[in-house]
This record gives structure tokens, C-alpha cells and sequence, in this order.
């Protein structure tokens, strides 16, 4: 008998000291669950936002990382860029400070395509000459004479698409990867990484002359033309590695030497940038995201009491009703980002850099957007309600095209932005 | 000196967790009522609790104990409850039941210790498609409740004659309960998950008297009243609900025709309806009847039980069962491990809860 107490006593002290809990079981309710819910509240709130302002000028075309290039009825949008200068002569060698004259032979332009229109049928790019004396404030009207000049070269981008690959050892190890490449010696590369296609031209001395009074500085215009309209974004310099690109092949006579010595050198633009008409409209009333330059709109809000005293945000949506669709087509969608204003400073208020929320806008289209803004909402009500509650919309990608949003903002009581929120009400803890 | 604290360190250690178990018919109302009983007594279905000085029932059973002492009861219980995909079990240990005594007079026994009140300690799924700006959204909710309202007792008995014994108590109710909510949405993408938590912190209090009687060599009997204030809820120090609690009472008959066996009965009442119509609450009965054979050293027990729970949307549900269990005798009877195992069903029309609990408990004499 003590032997077995025993041995059931150890038995039981384990069972009992050692046995894990659970007690979640699948609920049966109303009869055997909790009186207290879970209870949400989905409302929208028309007129929590207040003091909305729109503001100008972040971002100029020259600062952009693309430009955009379109050939439509309503727009007109023409990439162009000047090259940093080329040396017209050179010294052979470090011990001889004489110069001799440098000669060049050809040139090799490369563009690249960041954003294509593959709809678009018989896609043309057209080269033309630019005065160097072109900058940033140069203006639409003020280059459209050039445009309408003589084309330097004109590639079908179309047309080179369709062209077999050439993916031989040897072009791939002149060029780095498989070419499509067309009778005129314009050569089409896609990329690996993310699909660019880079553009080469192949321009002779006469396309592009070596000018001692430029001191080899060359301007280039670049328009787009299909059989339908057509829209596409050329990278510029800004993006780092989908600039403008010319390669002066040249060649020179060493002093004291009869035969002549072939070299090649790279030049980028000393800037980049675009112009489109018809321009920008001034700011007005209304709340204006995107266009170049680049135009952003402050929302401030107030929390109401009732999302302060919930107890949780589980979703936040910001409505904002169009003034008119966006001027473009299809290729020209953007997004339109929000992000927390970390102190109110109005046009220039400093931001998180993490966007709170972001929306595609197609352009043509003129239904409510919706912004998805939960996890900022949330933080107001919840982690920290002493936080600024504003936040800026901007155009993603910024001031690379004409393209600008506008919506009502909150001076037009009927379709002023809102708040449409969906949060959960105070748990009734302690209630049975 | 060393003695009485080593017996209060020990039992302090074993009773990490005051509660009784759990059941789903709790759950809409305060909580689950504790067994205020020993493993010893509640081997016997609890027929012995009300003479059973380390059962928290009585105070006048207190009168009995010539001899610091203290004894602690574990129980862990599998409980199965119907789910849609069949049943589920679920599990819980709980230290319900912790008392502590000795005489300080001749005649006068103090004691004292913890015991389960109500048990809120409970976890429910639930899974519902809501419409949210007029789409279907499927969302899943989990309630977990965690802890309970614990009964502290400061008692004492006396012998004031041969054959009677009185005694008086007052009781701390207790304690609190974690409370996490939390709702997820399938569609994760749009709808943020959401968990509320909060601590409910349960106040109230209460008063016992009882008696023991010997009637000849052979019968004891008991009796014992009990009443309870009201329980609070607070939550952040403000009252957010307070209820009434039940007078109970009850009497209880032991009868021993011999050394080798002892026979007792047992009936109570709570008239837990006062607590309010918001709980579903109903007035209860519960009768226990139990045996106990063998020598006083090492006995086997066996008893019944039958009666009501006191919460349940559709009438008050019933509770049945039955039990047994083992009891030594070690170190010159300085020492004492119970062991038992009981099997209860509580039903109503709505669903049916089967629960099979071991028991364990040490009682120690220094």
C-alpha cells in the first residue's frame, strides 16, 4: 500500500506540476462566450481635415531622375541636355607639355528608356541639335524652333525591338550583353536588372561636329513619335547610371611621330532636363500633387474625440474627389505618397522619410481616390498623441513629367477630403 | 521557530496559483465557483469537507487541530468541451485550496490561508464574416481571461464543550484577471490587426460561522452559514461593475460505525441569483455523499456528487460526479500525501462538459 501512494504521488506531483495550459477552445456563442465583444465602428469623418494647402517648387525638371518624353494632343513633353565638354587637343605624354591637335572621328550616344511604351506602334526617337548655349530655364517655346529643324538621327525603337538578338561571344564582348541592332548601327540593349533599354546611336563627325568655340560642348534635344500617341521617360543624370552618355572616338598624332593614335573618351551632360507645353496651371484652391516643378499638398487633421477614446485603428482611408481626371495617358500613371509631417512648419515642414501610404492615379480616370493611411492613423491614436497629425502628398516619381493630380480640397465644403476610418470601440474589460 | 516556517515556505512555494478549474459555463457569468475542499475530502466527493479542518469550508473544524500544520492541494483537469470540428480538450492546473493552522490556546485554534472564490480563467475562439464598407470581411476573434478571485481566510475555532465546536471567519475576496482581446482579419492587407489588454482587479468580502456537534461516540454533525458582500470590478482604480454575492449555507453528517470506515453526507445552498439577471445566475443545491476505509494512516475514499452550477444562459446547469482517491501516512504521521482522481460532467441543454481531474496534496505536521 505505501508503495503504491508512492509511486501514484510521484505520478501525480508530475502530472500536476508539469502540464502545460490550454484553454482556448473554440467559442459557442452567445450562450458560452464573453457578453463583452468586440465591436468596430466604421465611419467617415467629412470634416476632420482642415488648413490643406498646396504648395510649388520642390523638385525642378533638373533635378529629376527621369524625363519625360510624349507626343500627344494635349501634351507635348521634349527631354533635352548638354555634354560636358571635350578636350580639342592633348598632351602625349608627362614629360612633353606640347599639345597636338585632337581629331574626331565618330561618336557613339547612348539613351536610356526607363519607362517604355510597348503599346505604342512604329516608336521613333529623333535626335536634334541644340545651341549650347541651352540651360535650365530654357522653356519650351524657347527650343521649339530647334525641334523643328533638321533631325540629327531618328532610331524605330519599334522596329529594333522586332530585330533578332545577336548574342555571339564577340558582341557580348564588345557590348557587354546580347544587342538587337539595326542597318544604321543603332544598337538596342535590354537590361538585366530592371528592363531598361538602352539606346545607342552611332553619329559621324558631321552629327556631331567637335567644335573648338564650344570647346567640344554638345546639346541634344530628344522627341518621341509614334503612330499613336506615345509617352515614355528617358533617365537622366540624376539617376546615376541611366544617363545621357556620348563616347568621342578620336584620334591624334603624336609629336615626332607620323602615324596616328586612336583613343576614345566618355562625356555626360553638365544637366539634363525637359520642357512640355502646355505649362503647369498656377495653384489655386485646390490641393495640387505632382507636376514640374514639382508641387505637393500639406493635409493637417484633427483627431476627433471619438478615435481617442478607441482603443485601436484597424484601417484609415483618405478621401480625396478629383477636380478633373489627369491630363495624360496610360504610361503617364504615378503614384501620390503620404508622408508624416514630423513638425508642422507648413510648406516646409520636414517629413518621415517612411511613406505612410501610397496610391496609383491613371490618368483619365475621375473617381474618388483612396489612400490607405492606417498605420499613421493609428499612431496618432494610439503611440503617441502629442504627434503632429499632418502629413504631405507628393507625386512618386517626382517632377518627372507634366503630369500633376488636383483635388478638392477642404475650401469646397461638398467635396472636401475625409476620413474614412474603421476602429474598434474601448473593449468593455471587467463587465462579465 | 523553524519548524512553522519551514511548513509556511513550503506551502508557499507549492501555491503559485489559486484556482479552482474552469468551465465554459462560467464564462457569461462571474466566474466558475472553487470546490473549497481538500484532496482528502474532495476524494470523497467533498462529503468530508465540512469536518475536514485543511478543507477552507468550516472554521469550526479549525477546533480540531492540536498541532501547527498546513496542507496545500494541486489539481490538474482535462476538460473536454464539444468545438464544430468535434471536441477539445483543454487543460489546467490550479492550486485551489491552501490552508494553515494551529492551536494558540488550549481550547482555540487560529488558521488561515487561500482558497479559489471564482474562476475567470478561460480562452474562446470565434470566427465571423463581418460586412465592412460593404464588403465581406472574414474576421477571427480570440478572448483569453486569466486569473480569478481568490477567497482569503482568516478564521478561527474553538471547542467550547465536549461534544461542540464553533468557529468564525473572515473572508478577503480577491484578485484579478488579464484580459486580452484580439481580433485578426483575413484580409490582412487592409485591416490592421487589434488586441486590447487590460487587468481587472476584484474586490469584496464575507463572513462564516459554524458549528460541530458530537453526537455520541458515532455521528458528528455540521452546520455553516456563510455571507458575502458585493464583488467589485475595478478597472484603473474606477468601479466598472459590482455584483451581488450569495449567502450560502449547509450542514453535513459524518457517521463511523467502526475504526476501519467512516461514512458522511453533505448539502449546501447559494443563492447566487442575487448577483444579478446580467449573469445568469441561479440559486443552487449541491449534495456530496462519500466514504473513507482502511486505517487512519492509509485510507482509500470513494464518494458522489451531485448539484447545480450557478451561472448558464439556459437555466442553471447541472454537475455530477464521482471520485476516489488514496491517502498515507508518512514520518511518524508528521506527514500526510492524498491522491485522488475525480470525474465530473456539467450540462445544460446547450452543451455538455466532461472533466477528469488528478489531485495531489501534502499536509504537514512539523
Amino acid at each position: 500500500m505505501r508503495r503504491l501512494v508512492g509511486t501514484l504521488g510521484l505520478v501525480a506531483a508530475a502530472v500536476t506540476l508539469g502540464c502545460e495550459e490550454q484553454l482556448i477552445a473554440p467559442g459557442d456563442c452567445p450562450d458560452f462566450c464573453p457578453n463583452g465583444q468586440i465591436v468596430l465602428v466604421d465611419t467617415v469623418f467629412t470634416s476632420v481635415i482642415e488648413r490643406d494647402s498646396a504648395y510649388r517648387g520642390y523638385v525642378k525638371a533638373y533635378q529629376s531622375a527621369a524625363a519625360t518624353a510624349t507626343d500627344q494632343p494635349a501634351a507635348q513633353s521634349r527631354p533635352y541636355f548638354k555634354l560636358d565638354q571635350m578636350f580639342t587637343s592633348i598632351r602625349v605624354s608627362a614629360a612633353d607639355t606640347t599639345l597636338v591637335p585632337v581629331f574626331a572621328d565618330s561618336s557613339r550616344l547612348r539613351l536610356a528608356i526607363v519607362r517604355p511604351d510597348t503599346a505604342a506602334p512604329n516608336l521613333r526617337l529623333q535626335l536634334y541639335a541644340l545651341p549650347s548655349t541651352v540651360d535650365t530655364l530654357s522653356t519650351y517655346a524657347d527650343l521649339d524652333p530647334y525641334f523643328n529643324g533638321p533631325i540629327v538621327d531618328s532610331v524605330n525603337v519599334s522596329d529594333l525591338r522586332s530585330r533578332p538578338l545577336i548574342g555571339d561571344s564577340a558582341t557580348v564582348h564588345a557590348w557587354g550583353d546580347s544587342i538587337r541592332t539595326d542597318s544604321a548601327g543603332h544598337v538596342l540593349i535590354i537590361s538585366r536588372v530592371d528592363s531598361t533599354w538602352f539606346i545607342y546611336f552611332s553619329l559621324d563627325t558631321l552629327q556631331a561636329p567637335l567644335a573648338a568655340p564650344d570647346s567640344g560642348r554638345l546639346a541634344f534635344g530628344v522627341r518621341v513619335v509614334a503612330d499613336t500617341a506615345v509617352s515614355i521617360a528617358l533617365g537622366t543624370n540624376e539617376s546615376v547610371s541611366n544617363g545621357p552618355v556620348l563616347e568621342w572616338f578620336y584620334h591624334y598624332t603624336p609629336k615626332d611621330s607620323v602615324n596616328a593614335k586612336s583613343d576614345s573618351t566618355l562625356r555626360a551632360p553638365v544637366f539634363d532636363s525637359f520642357v512640355f507645353d502646355p505649362p503647369n496651371p498656377a495653384l489655386d484652391s485646390n490641393l495640387t500633387i505632382g507636376g514640374t516643378p514639382s508641387a505637393r499638398s500639406l493635409i493637417r487633421v484633427t483627431v476627433p474625440p471619438a478615435l481617442r477614446d478607441s482603443i485601436d485603428v484597424v484601417r484609415a482611408t483618405l478621401l480625396l474627389v478629383p477636380v478633373a481626371p489627369v491630363n495624360g495617358l496610360v504610361s503617364d500613371s504615378f503614384h501620390i505618397v503620404a508622408r508624416q509631417v514630423t513638425t508642422d512648419l507648413g510648406a516646409k515642414s520636414p517629413l518621415n522619410n517612411e511613406p505612410a501610404g501610397n496610391v496609383v492615379i491613371h490618368p483619365g480616370v475621375a473617381d474618388t481616390v483612396r489612400l490607405e493611411i492606417t498605420d499613421m492613423v493609428r499612431a496618432w491614436v494610439i503611440l503617441d498623441t502629442l504627434t503632429t497629425t499632418a502629413f504631405m502628398l507628393s507625386q512618386v516619381p517626382e517632377a518627372n513629367s507634366f503630369t500633376e493630380a488636383r483635388f478638392y480640397s477642404s475650401l469646397t465644403p461638398a467635396f472636401r477630403p475625409a476620413l474614412h476610418v474603421t476602429f474598434v470601440r474601448r473593449f468593455p474589460f471587467g463587465r462579465p | 521557530m523553524r519548524a512553522p516556517a519551514l511548513v509556511v515556505l513550503s506551502l508557499l512555494v507549492a501555491g503559485g496559483r489559486l484556482a479552482a478549474q474552469d468551465s465554459q459555463f462560467g464564462i457569461q457569468g462571474l466566474g466558475t465557483p472553487g470546490k473549497q475542499e481538500s484532496v482528502r475530502s474532495r476524494s470523497a466527493a467533498g462529503a468530508f469537507a465540512a469536518f475536514d479542518a485543511f478543507s477552507p469550508l468550516m472554521d469550526a473544524s479549525l477546533a480540531d487541530i492540536r498541532r501547527l500544520s498546513g496542507s496545500v492541494t494541486g489539481a490538474t483537469s482535462w476538460r473536454k468541451v464539444p468545438a464544430d470540428s468535434g471536441e477539445v480538450t483543454l487543460r489546467g492546473t490550479r492550486f485551489p485550496a491552501l490552508v494553515i493552522a494551529g492551536p494558540i490556546l488550549r481550547r482555540l485554534s487560529l488558521g488561515g490561508g487561500f482558497a479559489t472564490y471564482l474562476d475567470r480563467s478561460y480562452g474562446i475562439t470565434t470566427q465571423d464574416t463581418l460586412v465592412i464598407r460593404g464588403d465581406s470581411v472574414p474576421v477571427s476573434d480570440k478572448i483569453t481571461n486569466d486569473g480569478g478571485v481568490t477567497d482569503v481566510r482568516i478564521a478561527a475555532g474553538v471547542r467550547v464543550g465536549r461534544a461542540l465546536a464553533i468557529g468564525a471567519g473572515i473572508h478577503l475576496l480577491t484578485g484579478s484577471s488579464r484580459i486580452v482581446a484580439t481580433r485578426r482579419f483575413t484580409d490582412s492587407t487592409n485591416y490592421r490587426p487589434t488586441t486590447s489588454r487590460d487587468e481587472v482587479a476584484y474586490q469584496g468580502m464575507g463572513a462564516s460561522f459554524s458549528a460541530l456537534l458530537d453526537v455520541g461516540r458515532d455521528l458528528r454533525l455540521a452546520g455553516w452559514y456563510r455571507a458575502d458582500s458585493k464583488l467589485r470590478a475595478d478597472l484603473g482604480g474606477r468601479t466598472v461593475a459590482e455584483n451581488d454575492l450569495p449567502v450560502s449555507y449547509g450542514s453535513a453528517v459524518l457517521w463511523s460505525p467502526g475504526n476501519q470506515v467512516v461514512f458522511a453526507g453533505s448539502a449546501q445552498w447559494h443563492n447566487w441569483s442575487v448577483a444579478g439577471p446580467g449573469v445568469y445566475a441561479h440559486d443552487t443545491f449541491n449534495w456530496s455523499f462519500g466514504a473513507e476505509i482502511g486505517s487512519v494512516g492509509s485510507p482509500f475514499r470513494i464518494g458522489a456528487r451531485g448539484g447545480q452550477l450557478p451561472f448558464g444562459a439556459h437555466g442553471a446547469p447541472s454537475e455530477a460526479g464521482i471520485s476516489a482517491g488514496l491517502g498515507r501516512q508518512f514520518a511518524g504521521g508528521r506527514g500526510r500525501i492524498d491522491i485522488g482522481i475525480e470525474r465530473l460532467q456539467r450540462k445544460d441543454d446547450r452543451l455538455t462538459e466532461k472533466v477528469w481531474t488528478m489531485l495531489l496534496g501534502v499536509t504537514v505536521r512539523p
